[in-house]
């Protein structure tokens, strides 16, 4: 329904109008058939009525008309006087002539002298009705009548009192409709306000307030949910996005760090190189710059290695590889790591260990690396000779190890970011600490794997730090029995070393690396191919077998299956040397039927360690 | 059928060709005939079987003809009227209304004492038992009436007509 303009806006004005014009409408129908009908019973009514007067007048008169009475007869005529619509009577005899007349005080019209004279019937206001007076058969005249027929006036006054009727049905119909407004419009418009304030001012906490439980009751529930919803989505929209910008910051600094920090060994590893290649340097100059060169590369190496731990993590591909451990052993090779930074930076460490014996599943390796690094960063936050204390206990079913220092502290509010992915407590230029900020949230989330968690206290700058990394002792037991190492030792020939053969398409690393292995007194054969691997090692079968992955001709899992597959080297060691380290990796290398599995860089020290536990001769101690 | 004549008096000078007293004579006899639908007479005299009126005339021939003239072809009350021509004395058996004229006025104590309703046209006939006296006003004829002598003989006079008499004799005659 198309409604007028201003009725369009408001549902107020629409239930108004609504009341108003149906009340109107019924009003006017049932105004019309009432006049229509009153006008056709009146004229009949009326009609009806005239008549009967003149029956009864004109019996009455007859005996004046039979008799030739005329006084009598006009008698008989003023009994119309009672009648104030009747404007005259006239009896006429049986020639059509006057006999009698009555006529109204006041009327003035001429009294037609004939019958004939008469135009009968309604003339507009005008009834005028003719009797003929019968008496025994006999017509002895006729009585005229003529009256006010009124129809008009009663017309008018039937509209004026339907007129006011009808005003005051309008008006009880504003009332009515001024009710309905508080009974229905009030809740539309409490809704519709609520839903205007959620327009106008883009506020989602709004509510439309219930106020009867009819469907606008209904209405303002639905549309409260919904605001409740949408409210609860905008917040979790904006919160993902606040995140995402943070993580996107964070990333940006990350990679910012990230060539800061893999740029920084350069410098000195270069200076270094210089020292070496300088003629007549002297020894303890030389022997420093090996030493630099070490370290810087170590650190290069640690770097790389947060970075495939940042890959693991973001990609959902940080897996556990739990076995039984002694726990001890654990902490002690965190600890032998940490050793070196604790001693140059003068450092006092205490530390609690759990009973030897004690075994619990959990993958060393990782667990290791949430110690060492809450160890390196006790290190690293503390100013030289600073006391750092490290607690190892298993408590009421649980592993809690404990890394306290005296140094720099956390401030309260860094406390949580600080296990963000590439959090930074301090970013200043001048910061003297080195590190992507990868290693508490990867301890946080390889403590979450063993089902533990880490928790972080300070009591502010400057006031030192306490980490405690916590795990269920799951499976832990004291046991005395030291775990079996599966070695297939191959037997040992002429000098009782073994011979190895190094294929690497790397020209500079396969020789660096075969160079380093004869040094130890091993013999030694390079390829650089595949294939040329594969004759060397037909031609005069290895014990141990160190092979690159990717090389031309035949790559390192092929050189494996072959190697597997001949009677001659199938109980060799197969070891790949390889840049690729992921888990992925490792299992494709050992279904390859690789022995074991290295990531370049090699820490020649642990190569060597390696290589001396298979030998029958006693290994040189491990670094 | 011959029309009634003018009941007004004055009206002779419209009325070409008739004389007053013709004229007279015309109402009389037409007031005759009407009184005939304003009275009424109990079932032996008047049976069921649908027998005419029977107006006798004494003493006023010329009413006598008018009143035939009227008659003519007209009825009252359904019946049929029949006019007599009677003498003094003649017997009035049979005969509902009497006309004693003017100049039978002597016998109108006699007729009186018959059945049939005596209608007189002389001054004090209702005291000599006429029931109903016609009378001269000065351009009219009107009626007197005396209701109780016609309810002796059983006839009764309706209201009506009595509302128009020019008198009404109310006491014991």
């Amino acid at each position: 329904m198309k409604f007028p303009r201003f009725l369009r806006r408001s549902v107020s004005r629409k239930i108004t109008a609504l009341v108003v014009l149906s009340t109107l409408a019924a009003l006017t129908v049932s105004a019309a058939g009432l006049i229509y009908y009153s006008a056709s019973d009146y004229r009949a009514t009326k009609l009806a009525d005239v008549r009967t007067q003149a029956a009864v007048v004109g019996r009455a008169a007859a005996p004046a008309l039979a008799f030739s009475d005329p006084k009598d007869a006009e008698q008989d005529l003023l009994t119309l006087a009672e009648r104030p619509d009747v404007l005259h009577a006239m009896l006429y005899d049986a020639e059509g002539k006057l006999f009698a007349f009555y006529a109204r005080a006041g009327y003035t019209e001429p009294v037609p002298q004939r019958l004939d004279e008469f135009s009968l019937g309604i003339h507009g206001e005008r009834l005028t009705l003719a009797t003929p007076i019968i008496e025994d058969g006999q017509r002895l005249g006729t009585l005229v009548i003529d009256a006010r027929y009124g129809q008009r006036a009663r017309l008018l006054a039937y509209t004026l009192i339907l007129g006011g009727v009808t005003l005051g049905a309008l008006l009880a119909s504003l009332l009515v409709s001024s009710w309905l407004q508080r009974a229905v419009v009030e809740p539309i418009l409490g809704v519709a306000a609520a839903a205007r304030g959620v327009i106008e001012r883009r506020d989602l906490s709004v509510r439309a307030r219930k106020t009867t439980d009819d469907e606008i009751g209904i209405l303002a529930d639905a549309m409260n949910s919904m605001l409740a919803d949408l409210e609860r989505e905008m917040a979790e929209r904006l919160a993902a996005e606040d995140a995402l910008r943070t993580a996107d910051r964070r990333k940006d600094e990350f990679l910012a760090t990230l060539a800061h920090e893999l740029r920084n060994p350069l410098a000195p590893i270069r200076n270094a190189l210089y020292i070496l290649r300088m003629e007549g340097a002297d020894a303890a100059a030389l022997s420093e710059a090996r030493a630099i060169i070490d370290r810087q590369v170590l650190q290069m190496v640690r770097l790389v290695d947060d970075l495939l731990e940042v890959s693991r993590i973001t990609t959902g591909k940080l897996r556990l590889r739990r076995e039984r451990v002694e726990l001890r052993k654990v902490a002690s090779a965190a600890l032998e790591a940490v050793e070196p930074i604790i001693r140059e930076r003068g450092h006092t460490l205490v530390v609690t260990l759990p009973p030897p014996g004690l075994t619990i599943e959990a993958d060393p390796t990782r667990l290791s690396q949430v110690f060492l690094n809450l160890l390196n960063n006790a290190a690293k936050f503390t100013p030289q000779g600073g006391r750092i204390e490290f607690a190892l206990e298993v408590r009421n079913g649980e592993i809690a190890a404990r890394v306290r220092d005296d140094g720099v502290g956390i401030a309260p509010d860094m406390i949580e970011p600080i296990f963000e992915m590439f959090a930074q407590a301090d970013r200043s230029l001048e910061r003297t600490t080195m590190g992507l900020g990868v290693g508490l949230s990867l301890s946080r989330r390889l403590m979450e794997l063993h089902g533990g968690t880490i928790e972080a206290r300070s009591d502010g700058a400057n006031r030192g730090a306490e980490f405690v990394a916590r795990m269920p002792a799951a499976g832990a037991e004291m046991s005395i029995h030291s775990i079996e190492t599966a070695t297939r030792l191959p037997a040992a020939e002429g000098n009782g070393r073994p011979s190895v053969l190094v294929v690497d398409d790397n020209e500079d690393f396969a020789i660096t690396f075969a160079r380093m292995l004869r040094a130890r007194g091993y013999e030694v054969r390079v390829e650089h191919d595949g294939l040329a691997g594969l004759t060397a090692a037909q031609s005069s079968p290895p014990d141990v077998a160190f092979l690159d992955i990717g090389m031309p001709k035949l790559n390192g899992y092929e050189l494996a299956r072959h190697l597997r597959a001949l009677p001659a080297t199938s109980h060799a060691i197969l070891i790949a040397v390889t840049g690729w380290g992921q888990d992925e990796d490792r299992a494709r290398t050992e279904q390859a039927g690789f022995d074991g599995h290295l990531v370049k860089p090699i820490d020649p020290g642990a190569l060597l360690s390696l290589l001396a536990s298979l030998s029958k001769t006693p290994p040189t101690p491990a670094a | 059928m011959r029309a009634l004549a003018p009941l007004v008096l004055a009206a002779a000078v419209l009325a070409p060709g008739l004389t007053r007293a013709e004229l007279e004579n015309e109402v009389k006899a037409a007031y005759l005939y009407r009184f005939l639908s304003y009275l009424e007479w109990p079932p032996p005299d008047l049976d069921g079987d649908g027998s005419p009126f029977v107006i006798g005339v004494v003493g006023a021939d010329d009413v006598y003809e008018a009143l035939r003239e009227i008659v003519q072809g007209r009825s009252a009350q359904g019946r049929a009227i029949e006019v007599r021509r009677l003498k003094e004395g003649d017997d009035t058996l049979g005969v509902h209304m009497v006309f004693v004229g003017r100049a039978a006025a002597g016998s109108l104590g006699k007729m009186a004492s018959r059945k049939a309703i005596v209608v007189g046209e002389v001054e004090g006939a209702l005291e000599r038992g006429a029931a109903i006296n016609l009378v001269r006003t000065a351009d009219h004829v009107r009626f007197e009436v005396a209701p109780q002598v016609a309810e002796r003989k059983g006839v009764r006079i309706s209201s009506r007509m009595l509302s128009v008499a020019a008198r009404v004799e109310t006491g014991a005659p």
